[in-house]
């Protein structure tokens, strides 16, 4: 053990001076990245790629403005996007060293956070919206009413994920309200609406899954790639899309401005883009991943799973969370609080 | 996840040893040289992460060692050690300092008195009499270390996730029987370092 450790301690602390082969060092949310798609990716070029974790938003852009990281490809969401191409953080794309950027699905070329994709490139895709268990309540669940005036038969089997933008974003659009709104009247009734349901529910936490799977909840406000997990293991588990609207993400790949290995990141992007290679980060984290043709290639259970794929009377009640202004973030956050407390 | 398991033990025990050895001198120091001017401000120096918020410690790290980054190009794991046993300096330093304060004076002065030099009387009686506060210290830096997750998360280069960072990466999706695992073996080793200090701090005090 101790021969182990010091080894490890020799080769870590030469780590920077040591001139090595290729390599590229990608920084993405935990237990995101397909191992299989990177083993590929590595087999295929040789290049040897590191992963680094981080858990929010927030830690991930700390970091990189902070200067001297070492990484060279990080994956933002939509909202973060701006903010990391306002202040020099990532660099627009040479897209002659990008044939697989004509992959990108129409409809996720010329998004709101990065028309044309000149800077990014889409990773995966979600929504944030209901889950409930139809043998326990066979009611209308295409509503945020299930989870903010939960019906008797869900009393006190709710689990809300604690994520303060999705949250708020589903009660805004349940009262009405337009996403990033500062209008108080609004957001006293959203206050008023989570305060009261709050005694309704369970809990607040991420583990929505293994307790729809287990039948300990009978409702979450969850993500659809959990859902559609749960419905895997419970098959009564379905996923609602509220009428009253929900959220929709995107998480997206960039090249950072300080990359050290920048023909490495852009083979990455472009292998990325390949739809049998988007396919095997869907089938790792089951999302979708908007490249054209990855579906042939996905597991077939999520090949038209409803969680996945939004069928077409619900898809236009989405939203993309747009970057709210700090004064909106505020008052968010004293409900949040309150809520939290 | 084993890569993580080992970098995590390599810090603790690199923050261990570094930062009793800093704290056995701090407290010989503070503890044995009497009133000085200044010893406050010193006490207040050393007790600093125990009364500063650990975000406000990490986000201080991350501007400096950013800066230190951009200019020499150093990535390794040197950045987050100095940062562990910075941060594990008052908790090796408090049972050093109490096993310190309890202890007989009389008996370095009897070894004066038999003409031990002042090296001799350190090695021979100081020492070996201050042995169980910093065996206590040591494990208790490495508890500390071991668990860290803010400072860390903050700190650490590319691709050097601990066990504790990597762990919260995995919290946003279900809960893996591996991450109970991980937990279970590292609630475990704090349980046995925690008996083990409580043990040696209790004998003959």
């Amino acid at each position: 053990m101790t021969k182990l450790l010091l080894t490890t301690a020799l080769a870590a602390l030469a780590t920077g001076a040591a001139a090595q082969d290729r390599q590229l060092q990608l920084y993405n949310w935990g237990d995101y990245t397909s191992p299989e798609m990177i083993e590929k990716f590595e087999a295929e070029t040789g290049i040897d790629v590191t992963i680094t974790d981080y858990d929010s938003n927030d830690t991930a852009l700390a970091k990189i403005s902070a200067g001297g990281h070492g990484f060279d490809l990080v994956v933002p969401s939509a909202h973060m996007v701006p903010v990391y191409v306002e202040q020099g953080l990532i660099q627009e794309l040479d897209l002659s060293k990008l044939p697989n950027h004509a992959n990108i699905a129409p409809e996720w070329v010329d998004v709101d956070w990065d028309p044309g994709r000149r800077y990014t490139i889409p990773w995966q895709w979600g929504s944030t919206a209901v889950a409930v268990n139809t043998s326990a309540y066979s009611g209308d669940i295409n509503t945020s009413d299930v989870i903010f005036h939960p019906p008797a038969e869900l009393e006190g089997k709710i689990n809300v994920v604690p994520e303060m933008s999705d949250v708020m974003a589903l009660a805004i659009l349940n009262q009405g309200g337009e996403l990033c709104t500062e209008d108080l009247d609004v957001l006293k009734r959203v206050r008023d609406m989570l305060m009261d349901a709050k005694p309704h529910w369970l809990s607040m936490d991420y583990d929505s899954e293994a307790k729809l799977s287990a039948n300990d909840i009978m409702a979450a406000l969850t993500w659809n790639g959990p859902t559609m997990r749960a419905r895997l293991n419970n098959p009564p588990v379905q996923y609602g899309y509220p009428k009253e609207g929900y959220p929709l993400w995107m998480d997206s790949v960039a090249l950072l401005s300080d990359a050290q290995n920048v023909d490495e990141a852009y083979e990455f992007l472009n292998f990325i883009m390949a739809p049998e290679n988007a396919a095997l980060i869907s089938n790792f984290a089951r999302y979708a991943n908007g490249i054209t043709g990855s579906e042939e290639f996905m597991d077939p259970e999520m090949r038209d799973a409803p969680e996945i794929v939004i069928p077409e009377e619900f898809k236009a009640n989405g939203h993309f969370l747009p970057t709210c202004p700090p004064s909106a973030n505020d008052l968010y956050t004293r409900i949040w609080t309150e809520l939290q407390s | 996840m084993q890569e993580a398991a080992v970098r995590s033990l390599l810090i603790a025990t690199t923050a261990a040893v570094a930062s009793t050895a800093v704290a056995t001198l701090a407290a010989l120091g503070t503890a044995r040289q009497g009133r000085f001017r200044g010893r406050t401000a010193i006490y207040a120096l050393i007790n600093q992460p125990l009364m500063v918020p650990e975000i406000v410690t990490a986000v201080s790290l991350l501007i400096v060692f950013g800066v230190i980054r951009s200019s020499t190009g150093y990535q390794g794991l040197g950045y987050l050690m100095l940062a562990h046993s910075a941060f594990c300096i008052p908790f090796a330093y408090l049972p050093i300092r109490a096993r310190l304060e309890n202890m007989d004076r009389t008996l370095e002065l009897a070894a004066a008195d038999l003409y031990a030099t002042p090296v001799q009387a350190f090695r021979r009686i100081t020492l070996p009499l201050l042995m169980p506060g910093i065996i206590a210290g040591a494990m208790l830096a490495f508890v500390i270390s071991l668990d860290d997750v803010v400072i860390t998360e903050f700190v650490k280069s590319a691709g050097q996730d601990t066990l504790a960072t990597y762990m919260l990466g995995q919290f946003r999706r279900t809960l893996t029987p591996e991450v109970n695992a991980i937990s279970a073996v590292l609630l475990a080793i704090t349980l046995a370092l925690l008996t083990a200090f409580f043990l040696i701090t209790r004998k003959r005090a």
